[in-house]
C-alpha cells in the first residue's frame, strides 16, 4: 500500500455536514462547556454568527480522515492553525496531500499538508505525519 | 536584553508549571462515545478492548489553561490560535492520565491589524505507566488593550 503513496497524492477528502446536534454531543463527551458550541444566543453574544465548531473538533476531523485513508498507519503529529470560524449545518471539506514522504528503519513516514474548508474558505489549515509500518 | 515578556511577564516563570492533574481511569464506554461523536467508522475504536483516536488525549484540559500571569482580561480579547500534538502511545481503557501544563513561549508578533501577543501553553500527558500518551501545545493569541 505505501509504495503507491507518493509525493502530491491526494488523500480522499472528508465531506459532511456537522449538525448543532453533532457539536452538543462532542462538546459534551469532550468536555468542551462553551455556550458558543451550544447555544446561537450566547455566541451572538460574543460577537460570532451563531454557534460554532470548536477547534478541536475541527481538528479531530481531520485526524478521522485520515484514518479513513490509512487506518493502519499511526499519527505522529498533527499541528494546525485556526484560520477561520466554522458553524454546524454548513457543508465543511477535509481534504490534504502528501507533501514528503522519508525511509524510516523500518516503514515509511509521510508528511501531509491538511486543510478544513467551508464556504470555499480555508478555516483550518495544518500538517501531519503518519507512520506507516 | 529584556527579561521581562509581553503583559509584564517575567522570562523566568517560562517553562515553569501552573497546573497538574490525574484522570478518572479511562473507560472502553468513553473511547466509543468519543469516536461515535465524531463519526468514526475504524472498528479498532469500538468493540470492547478499543484504543482511543488520536485526538482524544484533548479532554484531557487539566483546571485551567494559562499561567495565572497572565491576565484573565487579554483572553476575552484573543482566539485559541492553533495546536500541534506530538502522539505517543495510544489510550487504552483502563488508562490513568496525568496531565502538566507549563508555560512554554510568549512572543510577539505585529500585523496588519496591529499587535498581537502569542501564548503557547505546553500539555504533557503521560499514563499511569510513565509512558508518554501526547505533548500538546496549545497556541493562543491575545491582543494588548488598546491604551497599553
Amino acid at each position: 500500500m505505501s509504495d503507491d503513496i507518493e509525493i502530491g497524492h491526494e488523500i480522499p477528502p472528508l465531506e459532511i455536514v456537522v449538525s448543532g446536534d453533532d457539536v452538543r454531543r462532542y462538546a459534551t463527551v469532550a468536555q468542551m462547556p462553551g455556550q458558543r458550541f451550544v447555544s446561537d444566543e450566547v455566541a451572538r453574544k460574543e460577537g460570532l454568527p451563531g454557534r460554532i465548531l470548536p477547534g478541536n473538533m475541527s481538528m479531530a476531523l481531520l485526524s478521522r480522515m485520515l484514518t479513513e485513508w490509512l487506518p493502519e498507519a499511526r499519527l505522529e503529529r498533527l499541528g494546525v492553525t485556526f484560520r477561520g470560524i466554522v458553524q454546524p449545518g454548513k457543508p465543511l471539506r477535509c481534504s490534504g496531500f502528501v507533501v514528503d514522504r522519508r525511509e524510516i528503519a523500518d516503514g515509511v513516514e509521510l508528511e501531509c499538508d491538511v486543510i478544513l474548508e467551508q464556504g470555499g474558505e480555508r478555516r483550518t489549515t495544518g500538517v501531519a505525519v503518519l507512520q506507516l509500518r | 536584553m529584556s527579561d521581562t515578556l509581553p503583559f509584564g511577564i517575567d522570562q523566568s516563570l517560562i517553562g515553569s508549571e501552573f497546573d497538574s492533574s490525574t484522570s478518572e481511569p479511562v473507560t472502553a464506554e468513553d473511547i466509543h462515545e468519543y469516536a461515535a461523536s465524531l463519526g468514526e467508522t475504524y472498528a479498532g475504536y469500538f468493540g470492547a478492548n478499543p484504543i482511543a483516536p488520536p485526538t482524544f488525549c484533548m479532554k484531557f484540559r487539566g483546571n485551567r489553561f494559562s499561567h495565572p500571569s497572565i491576565p484573565a482580561d487579554a483572553f476575552r480579547r484573543g482566539f485559541d490560535a492553533g495546536k500541534d500534538i506530538h502522539f505517543g502511545v495510544p489510550i487504552r481503557p483502563g488508562d490513568v492520565v496525568h496531565t502538566s501544563n507549563t508555560l512554554h513561549e510568549v512572543y510577539e508578533k505585529t500585523g496588519r491589524s496591529g499587535s498581537m501577543v502569542f501564548v503557547v501553553s505546553r500539555q504533557r500527558m503521560t499514563n499511569q505507566r510513565g509512558e508518554t500518551v501526547a505533548t500538546i501545545d496549545n497556541r493562543f493569541m491575545l491582543r494588548p488593550k488598546a491604551d497599553a
